[in-house]
């Protein structure tokens, strides 16, 4: 969103988004994490999957949802990983059971429900339509941007079951991009967890509260489903490069880059004209929306 | 040898609940212009931004908003707790506090259960408040 405001101001002709890290075999990203919630250390509270853990929870205690509803999600975006020679998990398929037996980390959550850690990173250049003409890749459009930051201090917000800022960050990108939810070909979810899957993709509306069980059922969002979701893996199954991981997969869809697990004939899918993603910081509380088209 | 855990951390803003913790009571910041509690301890109210703070005692009843059981010691200290539960604890009087829920089997928590304050001796006469079941 930023990248948009220095173009539009004039104040810039590029932008480059990066991303990179030795998440896996460097200690920063556990510091970090474990540095989220310092005050709450005397507890033995730390990090970030405790923080989402306990909003799992509430989420448990207000609406229909848990682990046979995160399964779907972490055995559906495996499917997609299996697909994606650059995905850590590429060659590790994952079946119901194996979730079944996947170790607790921070009960509701299971290992399986945790994002990767990993050495690596992405980018991704911002222009103007006019300059991106000009360049050699076809390029894709940001239809509509939308974000929203709802609470400063987790603990102390009154819904951490939701809605998070996904539904009005998502309703402003709809709207802005002035197209209906049913046009969306696919999502790229910002999946730190299983969990925030379903949330954001429950406020965006994709379903109701406590409906997200029946709605992945059959496969929605694996290949071949009817909204495929996190299509390189996503950071459960490809890599984490923070937000990067859903836009550059994103763009790369609309680009026509992504060889086997390129959405289309090959995946039993329509090839996509409108991907909607998000990415969200701290424990639920920012949320920011972007939806991509082709150029 | 045990690790030792981390201390709570203690600056302008905190020290009259962690000084209430001595003492075993629960102590939180009142908005004197609006009457808002909150926490955790702030300069300003949230509500109205005044910083006219009176600091106002506890009952320690509440209810657990929600929990989570660690399985994993992020910090080698807390492997010997393992598993435990950490709760967002919502107290009669409103503020939410993060803590622990203690006396109670992880299969037995819920969110809503009534729970009170327990009082657990930490090191250099600092009392954490934890929560346990009500009446137990
Ligand atoms: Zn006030």
């Amino acid at each position: 969103m930023h990248a948009v405001g220095v173009l539009e101001a004039g104040l810039c002709n590029y932008v480059l988004l990066s991303y990179g890290h030795c998440g896996r075999s460097g200690d920063s990203m556990m510091r970090m994490l474990a540095g989220l919630n310092a005050e709450d250390a005397v507890f033995g509270h730390f990090g970030a999957t405790g923080g989402y853990a306990l909003a799992a929870r509430r989420a448990m205690h207000e609406f229909r949802t848990g682990p046979e509803t995160w399964k779907r999600i972490a055995v559906g975006q495996r499917k997609w990983a299996n697909l994606n020679p650059r995905a850590m998990m590429c060659h590790r398929p994952m079946t119901d059971e194996d979730y079944d037996r996947s170790p607790w980390v921070v009960e509701p959550f299971r290992l399986a429900d945790n994002c990767l850690l990993t050495d690596g990173g992405r980018a991704c250049i911002i222009t103007t339509r006019e300059r991106a003409r000009d360049l050699r890749h076809p390029p894709v459009v940001i239809m509509g941007l939308g974000m929203c930051n709802p609470a400063a201090d987790p603990a102390p917000a009154s819904h951490l079951a939701g809605p998070t800022g996904a539904r009005r960050a998502g309703e402003m990108a709809l709207r802005m991009a002035g197209i209906a939810r049913d046009d969306i070909d696919a999502c790229e979810i910002y999946d730190c967890f299983t969990y925030t899957v379903e949330i954001t993709l429950q406020d965006y509306g994709f379903f109701g509260p406590g409906e997200g069980l029946d709605w992945l059922q059959g496969g929605t969002i694996e290949p071949g489903g009817s909204l495929p979701v996190n299509t390189s893996g996503g950071l459960l199954s490809e890599a984490y490069f923070m937000g990067l991981t859903p836009l550059t997969e994103g763009v790369m869809q609309l680009m026509g880059r992504c060889g086997e697990r390129q959405l289309g004939p090959k995946t039993g899918n329509k090839t996509p004209e409108i991907i909607m993603c998000s990415d969200n910081g701290g424990i639920l509380q920012t949320h920011s929306c972007y939806i991509l088209t082709k150029g | 040898m045990t690790k030792r855990k981390p201390p709570p951390k203690i600056n302008a803003d905190t020290k009259a609940f962690w000084d209430g913790c001595r003492e075993r009571e629960l102590r939180f910041q009142k908005c004197e212009d609006c009457g808002h509690l909150r926490h955790p301890p702030a300069f300003l109210c949230p509500h109205c931004l005044s910083s006219r703070t009176v600091m106002v005692k506890a009952s320690g009843r509440g209810r657990v908003y929600s929990y989570a059981v660690y399985h994993v010691a992020f910090d080698p200290a807390f492997q010997e707790d393992l598993p435990y539960i950490v709760a967002l604890v919502d107290l009669e009087e409103g503020p939410r506090i993060v803590s622990n829920l203690v006396g109670c089997d992880p299969g037995a928590a819920a969110c809503g259960m009534a729970v009170e304050v327990a009082w657990d001796d930490g090191e250099e006469g600092l009392c954490l408040p934890k929560f346990r079941p009500a009446g137990a």
